[in-house]
């Protein structure tokens, strides 16, 4: 192609996509009145010059790109990129406290700025930081740190260094002196984000004046940190958690009280709480902490097995003492607080930083615990995920990583605000549910499934009729308490799946799309139109809270969340080690023969029909465990929660996370729910849509495979260029011949 | 049965309302059929060019009557103005829905599916930036610049309107062209061409990047005069799009997909299956959508490649 031409074409693009930039953040909205009024106070206003000067910087990034091309292997770059990334995110799209919010606390950077000039409690230096001062240290330390990777003279490494040091240290500052003006509960995480974006850029201004090589090896000097003394690092982190958690961090927080670990000792005395929490917040916790910290980092730097053995017995101790502690603490706590009754949500950030920080020990220890099994022999059929069975198996490290995102899901939700708390709880985790469920439909047996929705809403309805919260009851012998409901919600929706594949099986792919999508929409008009009276119709069902009664065990889930948060976790993990085995299975490599070539699996000896009808009801059956779930935390439903596009959005989260990718389903399903909650503070709430619609498109032109993509995809993507014309490679490319 | 008795009165007038709701569903199928036919994929985005059409012939139309009272040759005038102007909007946003969700991931060789999510993505956003553009009330009528209600003839006990009248009319002058210009025409051979092979019509010397160009701004042209027609019975807002296009995939799918002839067949039965049978005393309108989905559901269990068989190239 004329590349003079293409170049003309790229600069039309890049305005024409300020343009819509300028269109999409206009704050104007239409009437009916007058139509063009949005267009005009977007386009038709000198803020236009704005939108086109982006899009021009843009065209001339790409178009000067290549000049850069002999620096952007240098040492210094990508921690430089991944620095300046992290500030501007932190200082345009998170949150910082501001306090002339009321509620939440919850403030844009540049919202804080308005309300540190209008408030004259705070110092100079604050108002100057909100102002221009953080903006012009990150440009300085970029310049800088440019000038560093170019030049390689050691004064702008240093310059670079101390500009990146003295920014985290007065965004710190800064920060406490905003938090000062009113003491209110702070949930931002914009200022830790700044610190650390910070301190990254001096990082790499140092790297690019001291590295000896001419190209920049980051993975390689990740390797190198995480192998000298084997585990060491996670001691080390687990070591500066655990010090927080201890010393800094609230414990128990109400009304009147914010107790760190050695205050909620004698607010606690005589309240009633058990011997062993007693005795826990007197000094075993502390013995705890020293023995699993101690222990831990030396048996990591000494590589010793036995004292390996004693720093992982007192790191589970201590996870067990502490919660066991905190359990106590929530009973005790309506007396002591009891506007607030029994409830987690009286709980502080530390306890549960404490148990992150005892899996991170735990974590260090495993590296050399797990060490002796690395003569196993290979299961390898070749296959990508028993692979990677293998590789969790016999490397230690990524034991340390898998039981350090345990740790994070078991501790960290209960940090969590309380609005956040909700999200996770109520969307996200049941996204990710059904799209992990969707996963085995769409992605590894390649049918396209658009009225998954369906099965979700078979589940909460059999739940619903179960426990006689719909106007038609059950007979008495099938009238059952919501736990109970669990089996019969998931085996409706297998045999619903099994109803609704069994004609419609030997349709190809876009029939099967929208025979599914027909059967969505039709269960969804049932449930609204109430034939026979039996689903009451658009006003839905009041379902109860479960509860679970067993020997001593009694467990009520009620309007806390933590809980619900435990029971999802276990549906979750049970779900994901299933379907983890499924994959590498003959039924496994049977959806992948069908999902390539259906014919060519047929002529090779796999029974189709058995394998896709096996495929539509064990993702229909994960969508019933969705929806006993749903039905139960959230109490309510009407059925105009079960929208077709609600059922296209859950096929959109697999595709966008990377399609028969496990990791990537579920990865997809929590940023793009996540994404509407945060976009929330960020944009005009009808706009919200839109960001999301522009994210997924843009995330598919940049990136096809998905945000974690299957590996046997990725290598269809990459490996070789002139792929067969198949299921997955039937579009023709641009530009071909 | 009094009930059955009415049903059979109102019969005529049922085909007549049929046809109508046929015809758009037709028009908008083709722009279905057409993309399938060439690049084997659901362009989910379609429904919004549908309704892209339809705000731009609006603002066209409220521009030239305004609150004027308009009549005599000026009528007409405003309807071509009005079908003009939606088609090409919808020809332009199909233009660049193509270059922008398509054409950027056919020349990265992605996976099918990711052409459906970025087309869904597309979906999301037209529909959006157009309610935060022209508001996301869901009543914006037209102008009302010539009685749409108007009794042109009966037939039987039938009204035809003078709105009925020209979608239908339109609708059929509109298939009759595009089943001469894909059957008679060099471009039409091209479209044709690389529906049945791509590589081996490139390989003839048929650039293919343009010909799917093409076919998407001819499938939004369709759509952009649907969706005046449609915004001109029913009015205009910006998630019009979502129930037309999903009737009109099914019957692009009815009618077997790919192929245009069925995609037009399949549009008027759908539109007639939907109007009798929810007519029908035991039924109720509540059930339109499921009467459709039900009646896509037997004939492809019957057909499973749709009535008139798949390729657009074979076919046609």
């Amino acid at each position: 192609m004329n590349s003079a031409s293409a170049t003309v074409r790229r600069l039309v693009a890049c305005l024409v996509g300020g343009l819509v930039l300028a269109l999409m953040v206009g704050k104007q909205e239409g009437n009916r009145n007058d139509f063009g009024i949005a267009f005009h106070e977007a386009v038709l206003k000198p803020r236009i010059a704005i939108f086109l000067a982006i899009g021009l910087v843009i065209f001339l990034l790409i178009t000067f790109w290549p000049l850069a091309g002999p620096y952007l292997t240098r040492p210094g770059v990508t921690p430089l990129g991944a620095g300046v990334l992290t500030v501007v995110a932190a200082q345009t799209i998170m949150n910082w406290y501001d306090p002339l919010v009321n509620d939440t606390g919850n403030g844009k950077f540049s919202a804080v700025r308005s309300a540190a000039d209008s408030t004259s409690a705070l110092s100079q230096l604050t108002v100057w930081f909100f102002d221009w001062l953080a903006w012009a240290l990150v440009a300085a330390a970029l310049v800088a740190c440019a000038a560093a990777i170019v030049t390689r003279l050691k004064i702008f490494g240093y310059l670079v260094a101390a500009v990146g040091v003295a920014g985290a240290v007065l965004a710190y500052l800064a920060h406490a002196d905003i938090l000062n003006v009113d003491n209110r509960i702070d949930h931002s995480l914009g200022v830790y984000a700044d610190v650390i974006g910070l301190l990254v850029i001096a990082g790499a201004g140092v790297a690019a004046v001291y590295s000896r090589t001419e190209t920049a090896d980051t993975r390689g000097f990740f390797k190198a940190v995480m192998s000298w003394r084997p585990g060491l690092p996670f001691a080390v982190v687990g070591l500066i958690l655990g010090l927080f958690a201890y010393t800094i961090d609230g414990w128990f927080g109400a009304l009147q009280l914010n107790d760190t670990f050695a205050q909620a000792r004698p607010d606690f005395a005589g309240q009633g709480l058990s011997v062993l929490a007693t005795q826990y917040l007197d000094w075993l916790g502390w013995v705890l902490f020293a023995g699993a910290a101690a222990t831990s980092l030396l048996a990591t730097f000494l590589r010793h097995r036995l004292l390996a053995w004693i720093a992982a017995a007192a790191s589970v101790a201590g996870v067990v003492l502490t919660f066991s502690t905190l359990w106590s603490m929530t009973n005790v706590g309506a007396d002591v607080a009891p506007q607030f009754g029994v409830s987690w949500q009286n709980l502080g950030a530390g306890g549960f930083v404490a148990c992150i920080a005892y899996t991170l020990f735990l974590a260090s220890v495993v590296t050399l615990l797990v060490r002796g099994r690395k003569g196993t022999k290979s299961t390898g059929n070749g296959l990508p995920v028993t692979s990677m069975i293998d590789q969790v198996r016999k490397s230690p490290i990524a034991t340390s990583f898998l039981l350090v995102a345990i740790g994070f899901a078991l501790f960290y939700p209960p940090t969590l605000p309380i609005t956040w708390q909700n999200v996770l709880v109520g969307q996200i985790g049941v996204y990710v549910l059904l799209a992990v469920g969707l996963n085995v439909v769409v992605g590894w047996a390649g049918l396209l499934d658009l009225g998954y929705i369906a099965f979700f809403e078979i589940g909460a309805y059999t739940t619903a009729y179960l426990v006689g919260a719909l106007p038609v009851k059950p007979p008495s012998w099938l009238h059952m308490a919501p736990i109970v409901a669990i089996p019969f919600a998931v085996g409706a929706c297998l045999i619903a799946g099994v109803l609704l594949g069994a004609p419609t099986l030997r349709l190809r792919g876009d029939y099967l799309a929208i025979v599914t999508l027909g059967f969505g929409e039709i269960i969804q008009i049932l449930a609204i139109n109430n034939p026979g009276g039996f689903t009451g119709g658009p006003q839905g069902p009041t379902i109860p809270h479960p509860e679970l009664h067993i020997g001593g065990l009694n467990i009520t889930w009620g309007q806390d969340n933590l809980p619900y948060w435990y029971l999802l976790l276990v549906m979750l993990i049970v779900v994901i080690v299933l379907f983890w085995r499924l994959e590498g299975s003959r039924l496994g490599r049977a959806w992948a023969a069908i999902r390539e070539d259906e014919v060519a699996a047929q002529a090779t000896g796999v029974n189709t029909t058995r394998a896709k009808l096996l495929a539509v009801s064990i993702g229909a059956s994960t969508s019933g465990l969705a929806g006993w779930f749903f039905a139960t935390q959230i109490g309510y439903f009407d059925p105009s929660l079960f929208s077709l596009q609600t059922s296209i959005l859950i096929v959109a989260y697999v595709v966008f996370g990377g399609m028969g990718s496990l990791p990537g389903a579920m990865a997809g399903a929590a940023v793009l729910t996540w994404l509407p909650q945060f976009l929330k503070d960020q944009v005009p709430p009808n706009d919200r849509q839109m960001w999301i619609g522009a994210l997924v498109l843009a995330m598919m032109i940049f990136r096809p495979a998905g945000l974690l993509p299957a590996r046997r995809r990725k290598a269809e993507l990459e490996g070789f260029d002139d792929a067969p014309m198949g299921e997955t490679m039937a579009v023709p490319r641009a530009g071909a011949l | 049965m009094s009930q059955s008795e009415s049903w059979l009165q109102q019969l005529p007038q049922n085909i007549v309302i049929g046809l109508e709701q046929g015809s758009v569903y037709s028009l908008i199928a083709l722009g279905y059929t057409l993309v399938y036919g060439v690049l084997q994929l659901i362009n989910f985005a379609h429904s919004e060019v549908f309704m892209a059409g339809a705000f731009g012939s609006y603002l066209v139309v409220d521009k030239i009557t305004g609150t004027r009272h308009i009549q005599g040759v000026m009528v007409p005038l405003t309807i071509i103005a009005g079908m003009l102007t939606g088609a090409l909007t919808g020809a332009a946003v199909a233009w660049v829905l193509e270059k922008v969700a398509y054409k950027t991931l056919r020349r990265n060789g992605a996976p099918k599916l990711a052409f459906l999510i970025s087309a869904i993505g597309a979906s999301l956003f037209l529909s959006n930036l157009a309610g935060k553009l022209f508001d996301r009330l869901p009543n914006n009528a037209f102008p009302v610049y010539f009685d749409v209600n108007h009794v042109v003839f009966r037939i039987g006990s039938a009204k035809v309107h003078v709105l009925e009248l020209l979608i239908i009319v339109t609708a059929l002058v509109m298939m009759v062209f595009l089943d001469r210009l894909v059957n008679r025409t060099k471009l039409g051979r091209g479209i044709r061409a690389v529906a049945e092979d791509a590589p081996t019509a490139a390989l003839m010397g048929i650039d293919i990047d343009k010909t799917i160009s093409r076919t998407f701004v001819i499938g939004g042209a369709l759509a952009g005069v649907a969706g005046f027609m449609f915004g001109t019975a029913f009015g205009v807002f910006n998630l019009m799009g979502f129930t037309p296009g999903v009737k009109a995939f099914a019957a692009a799918v009815l009618g077997g997909i790919g192929n245009i002839r069925g995609a037009m067949i399949g549009g008027l039965i759908l539109g007639q299956a939907e109007v009798l049978i929810s007519a029908l005393p035991f039924v109720g309108a509540q059930w339109n959508d499921v009467v459709s989905f039900v009646v896509l559901v037997a004939i492809l269990l019957v057909r499973p490649t749709g009535i008139l068989g798949e390729r657009l190239g074979r076919a046609a």
